[in-house]
């Protein structure tokens, strides 16, 4: 039903003329894909710099507020633009994308990291201050700071492999695959 | 005095001397020349190399290959940011710029390293594709300069005297050349997947 459901959807943005504009575009789809990816830098690295500190990997001389506090804007900012750039990439190429495996999984991941997000917050507010200055964070935060590590990782590896075709809906007759993927035409088929 | 000179400023002198080098084997057409004999290289590094041969048959490997490269540049690309962005003042202003450049170095370093060793990984399956590109050379060359920059030019700067003794100018100017080189690193990788 799910899948149904999402199919539609994709089909009714194709027809969209913005989303046929931005794949006919010469250029239009490579530089969203190209910023994208490029915030990366702003985004993903500041955060790597928040968890390598948790972790005591990083500046273990600087205030683990301090570094989470001072790069949360920029990477928020990125964050933001990654957002925007991926929706526009999702827009551009819907049906494509909504059937990608791999699109399924990265957003799985994009919503678990999300929550470990939330509860490192909570878990830094109510932590008591006094770890602040010491080079490595309290085990309940270090842990979420691996946790974030692992997410990212597996968001970004799934994101590079969204134009790999090993497992799109004409490859595979794997049933469990196609229902993951959201090939309704192929399950039916089978 | 001449020679007061050449010790006080022997790292400018010495990369004056490199840039000048690069201009006079490309003013002369040397690079041009060597350029076609690198060519069996790349086609080693496909055909005859174990990276080359995984490069090839196993598309997963690639492509997790592909993404550790982009996490590599990805924190690379922070880390850089944070210590340019504090070098021009714009952040952890009430932290000294010397704590910040000094403790993302080594974290810098190690995603150059794995940056570089994945690259090689990357460009070994489509060596003979990536020769023909010349986006693949501005990333080369921006990496080489960049590298260069980092260690024969700003942290030699940087830990030679506290910061608050070099001109703040000539610190500016470092970190947002800084900025720019490693941008245009990041960028023309991008460009590759394009072309």
């Amino acid at each position: 039903m799910i899948n149904e459901v999402l199919l539609q959807f994709g089909q009714w943005m194709e027809a969209q003329q913005y989303s046929q504009m931005l794949v006919a575009g010469y250029y239009s789809y490579s530089w969203l894909e190209a910023t994208h990816v490029l915030t990366l830098m702003v985004s993903i690295g500041s955060l790597f710099i928040i968890d390598f500190r948790m972790l005591g990997w990083i500046l273990p001389n600087v205030s683990a507020s301090t570094i989470a506090e001072r790069l949360h804007k920029p990477m928020m900012i990125g964050f933001a633009i990654m957002f925007i750039t991926g929706f526009l990439l999702v827009y551009a190429k819907p049906v494509e994308t909504i059937q990608s495996l791999w699109f399924r999984i990265k957003m799985v991941l994009l919503v678990l990291a999300f929550i470990n997000a939330w509860i490192f917050n909570a878990r830094m507010k109510a932590a008591d201050g006094n770890w602040d200055n010491d080079s490595v964070a309290p085990r309940n935060l270090r842990v979420g700071a691996i946790l974030s590590l692992v997410l990212w990782c597996g968001v970004v590896t799934m994101g590079r492999y969204i134009p790999y075709d090993w497992v799109d809906c004409d490859k595979t007759q794997n049933s469990t695959i196609l229902w993951a993927a959201g090939c309704v035409d192929q399950l039916k088929a089978l | 005095m001449f020679s007061t000179i050449l010790s006080q400023y022997k790292t400018t002198l010495t990369v004056f001397l490199v840039l000048l080098v690069i201009v006079g084997l490309e003013v002369l057409q040397v690079r041009a020349a060597i350029y076609p004999s690198l060519l069996p290289a790349f086609e080693w590094l496909k055909n005859s190399t174990p990276l080359g041969y995984i490069g090839t048959t196993y598309g997963s490997i690639y492509a997790t290959v592909q993404a550790m490269h982009l996490l590599a540049m990805g924190t690379l690309g922070g880390l850089v940011l944070t210590t340019d962005l504090r070098l021009l003042g714009v952040m952890f202003r009430s932290t000294p710029s010397e704590v910040i450049s000094n403790g993302t170095h080594k974290a810098f370093k190690v995603a150059l390293i794995v940056a570089v060793l994945t690259g090689i990984f990357c460009a070994a399956g489509v060596a003979d594709k990536v020769y023909y590109m010349p986006v693949f050379w501005v990333k080369m060359l921006a990496l080489a300069a960049g590298a260069a920059f980092v260690f024969l030019v700003k942290q030699p700067l940087l830990n030679s005297k506290p910061h608050s003794e070099i001109n703040p100018w000539i610190i500016r100017g470092m970190a947002i050349t800084s900025i720019l080189v490693w941008f245009t690193v990041a960028a023309s990788g991008r460009w590759i997947g394009f072309s």
